[in-house]
């Protein structure tokens, strides 16, 4: 196996959706296998070692969140959701599992090029650590603690410096809210939803250009956060 | 086996007062004609003991005033047979005077004694009868299912203890009379005011004097533990009043014994439907889900296809890719408008639950409009927030659902590249969220259907759409005991307002150490 393509392994059982999530990212220069139900999805995820799985939550012989739990069990490959959004309990209950993302349906092909790209991108960085990040106008120097914006120095408070800091080491992830308060405040707050709403707020009025319509700190409503780059 | 003597009683309790007086005056004559052939043979003092005798019987079996009877006709009877000259009431033996005081003062206080012993016997007896009808009535009652099992329980208690007749009126929360708990047809006539009094003062109220004319004249409110459940009115029989005000202390434990009762069946009643409501609503909840799932798989379909089919390569000609994306547009669209149909039916079905929380009011202004995404490409939003804002307490994907339809109309019906606003101030103890747009306005903003389902702006209309999203506005905003408004702006352009309580956010404490910034 000499090819660098990424391998991406889809687990859906409508057949028209596989034929369309494969020639999107065919284009996007992946090697892509299929599984219709979850029991084949893990052989298949055993013998191809893929770079990135999709899965619908909805297969006909179980549960997709106990797909990731089997899954995550041997593996840290990312894992995309594709949801038919009903509730976002189902949502949490995936990303808690160990989801990565997840996609709405319906959705477009950009869209699902972009965030297979993003969760790529992330299984690679690992690899080539930086302490320095861009976006938009901001630099970070994580080696520094230092943050800039269009060159200006930004004050962040200790809180909103590592709420900042979770979100990169997990850009392009969808980090639910209760993880986010127990990797910030500690595992003593999780009920205490508003306090993250009000340091998330913090952040984009002090990092985004426009912070009543975020471009990087991302809301997922009724699930938590995702940073885009 | 009952005692001879009560055997007796028993038969002497149901005669009339003249049968009574007719039988004591046989039992006199009786003994005078078995005394009379004794005459010779036996002596005076002796023939006085028989009818004193007779007199203590009379007095056990018949009650007193027979026995007071007995007493001066034995004496009556004694002169004109026994005593010399016979057959006269003419007496030569002065001496027999003091037989006859003595006599008669006997017969009476034995008459006396014997009646009242019996009289205290009786009253015991029914005393007995009425603490086992209680109980028995008690027992009945914890084995009810229904209200119209308590009444008759009820009905034939009143009956059978004292020839009364009963029906019970229930109350709701408000005091207001509820229907009857009906066993048929009422079996008294109920003067409602004087219930409502009963039920209001918690005391019973009596009131004799329409006893007369078969209304209830008694009214006994039904106190339970909880709260009271409504009122006993009770009505004798034979329009006669005072046998209930006797039997009062009686009649309250039986009030209070319905009550009970009464509300035992509505706490099952009230666990029972609140079983079935939450089955059938998992069941309602469950189908929406499916119907959610089955709706959306072919959609997701079709919008994937037709955007691969526009990138496809080698590329598709331009009336192709057109084509193609005509089928893109069309179906995220309908991918809407089942969203819309799902939500109001959830919506619709009842009680959807909130999952409110405290949060700023932007955050979910943001996630709309980036939701909506390409169908705000023409149209740039400008957000004008008031300082400071407070957090609101709201379910963040439901309001989020309110700024997209809200979003989503303003788009539909302003020219291309013109800008939508939304506004939000705060007015004392609201919220308020204006959505403008810059297109023709409402025809009527006043319209009351407005926000009806399945209701449009205008009558026949180029735009899509079946009227869902402000009937979903509306009912999401309600849920949230807010309120939603349509105006149209001086300069044209159509505005929808609407408003969420403030409340008392919770404190966010301030970070403790401003010192260890992250710059040095």
């Amino acid at each position: 196996m000499s090819e660098s393509r990424p391998v991406v392994l889809i687990v859906e059982d409508e057949k028209q959706i596989r034929r369309f999530v494969r020639t999107a990212l065919e284009e996007e220069g992946c090697r892509v296998f299929e599984a219709e139900t979850c029991a084949a999805g893990l052989l298949e995820a055993g013998n191809h070692r893929p770079d990135l799985v999709m899965l619908d939550l909805g297969l006909p012989d179980g549960n997709g969140v106990d797909f990731i739990r089997d899954l995550r069990g041997w593996s840290d490959v990312p894992i995309l959701v594709l949801s038919a959004r009903s509730n976002e309990k189902d949502k949490i209950q995936a990303l808690d599992a160990g989801a990565d993302d997840y996609l709405t349906k319906p959705f477009g092909v950009g869209e699902l090029q972009a965030r297979a790209r993003a969760l790529l991108r992330r299984q690679n960085r690992s690899e080539a650590a930086s302490p320095n990040v861009e976006f938009g106008d901001v630099k970070v120097d994580l080696s520094r603690r230092l943050v800039t914006r269009a060159g200006e120095p930004v004050h962040l408070t200790p809180i909103e410096y590592r709420l900042l800091c979770v979100l990169l080491a997990n850009a392009g992830k969808v980090l639910t809210q209760r993880h986010l308060l127990r990797e910030i405040w500690g595992p003593t707050s999780v009920e205490s939803y508003h306090y993250l709403r009000v340091y998330v707020g913090h952040l984009r009025q002090k990092l985004e250009v426009d912070p009543t319509q975020p471009r990087h700190i991302q809301t997922e409503t009724g699930v938590g956060y995702r940073f885009e780059q | 086996m009952k005692h001879p003597d009560e055997l007796l009683h028993h038969y002497a309790a149901n005669l009339k007062d003249w049968q009574r007086y007719a039988l004591t005056v046989v039992a006199c004559a009786a003994t005078a004609l078995i005394a009379t052939p004794l005459a010779g043979r036996l002596d005076l003092a002796n023939i006085v003991m028989l009818f004193l005798l007779t007199v203590l019987l009379v007095a056990v079996t018949l009650g007193l005033r027979p026995a007071l009877l007995a007493a001066f006709f034995s004496v009556a009877l004694f002169d004109f047979f026994f005593v010399p000259p016979r057959f006269t009431f003419v007496v030569n033996d002065g001496q027999y005077l003091v037989t006859f005081a003595v006599m008669l003062v006997v017969a009476v206080i034995t008459g006396r004694l014997a009646a009242g012993l019996r009289y205290r016997a009786d009253e015991s007896a029914t005393e007995e009868q009425h603490a086992r009808a209680l109980s028995e009535m008690a027992r009945e009652l914890s084995g009810a299912l229904t209200l119209v099992q308590v009444t008759e329980i009820t009905r034939s208690f009143l009956h059978r203890l004292l020839k009364a007749k009963g029906d019970i009126l229930l109350y709701d929360r408000e005091g207001r009379a509820r229907a009857t708990a009906d066993a048929g047809a009422p079996a008294l006539i109920v003067e409602p005011r004087l219930a409502t009094v009963a039920f209001e003062k918690g005391e019973p109220v009596r009131c004799p004097q329409i006893a007369v004319n078969g209304y209830a004249s008694l009214y006994l409110p039904l106190k339970a533990p909880m709260r009271m459940r409504g009122v006993i009115a009770v009505a004798p029989e034979d329009n006669d009043p005072t046998a209930l005000l006797s039997q009062m202390t009686r009649l309250e434990t039986m009030a209070s014994l319905v009550a009970i009762a009464i509300e035992r069946i509505h706490y099952v009643d009230v666990a029972q439907r609140t079983q079935l409501q939450i089955v059938s609503e998992r069941l309602r909840s469950s189908i929406l889900s499916a119907l959610s799932h089955d709706l959306r798989t072919p959609l997701t379909a079709l919008v994937g296809l037709a955007d691969s089919l526009a990138v496809s390569r080698p590329p598709l000609g331009e009336s192709q890719r057109e084509s193609a994306e005509a089928i893109r547009e069309q179906a995220e669209r309908l991918s809407g408008l089942v969203g819309n149909l799902l939500e109001m039916a959830r919506l619709h079905a009842g009680d959807v639950t909130l999952h409110k929380e405290w949060q700023p009011i932007e955050e979910v202004i943001g996630s709309s409009i980036k939701l909506l995404g390409r169908a705000l490409a023409e149209h740039p939003v400008k957000v004008a927030l008031e300082k400071d804002l407070a957090l609101v307490s709201f379910d963040a994907v439901l309001i989020e659902r309110v700024f997209c339809n809200l979003l989503e109309n303003a788009a539909k019906y302003s020219p291309p590249g013109s800008p939508i606003a939304i506004d939000v101030t705060t007015t004392g103890e609201r919220m308020e969220i204006r959505v403008c747009d810059n297109g023709p306005g409402f025809s009527r903003a006043d319209n009351p259907a407005l926000f009806d389902m399945f209701a449009r702006g205008e009558v026949e209309s180029a735009k899509p759409g079946v009227g869902l999203g402000l009937a979903i506005c509306r009912a999401i905003v309600e849920a949230h005991d807010g309120t939603i408004s349509a105006s149209n702006r001086p300069d044209g352009g159509a505005c929808v307002t609407f408003s969420l309580p403030l409340g008392e956010p919770p404190l966010v404490e301030e970070e403790t150490f401003p010192g260890q910034e992250n710059t040095p």
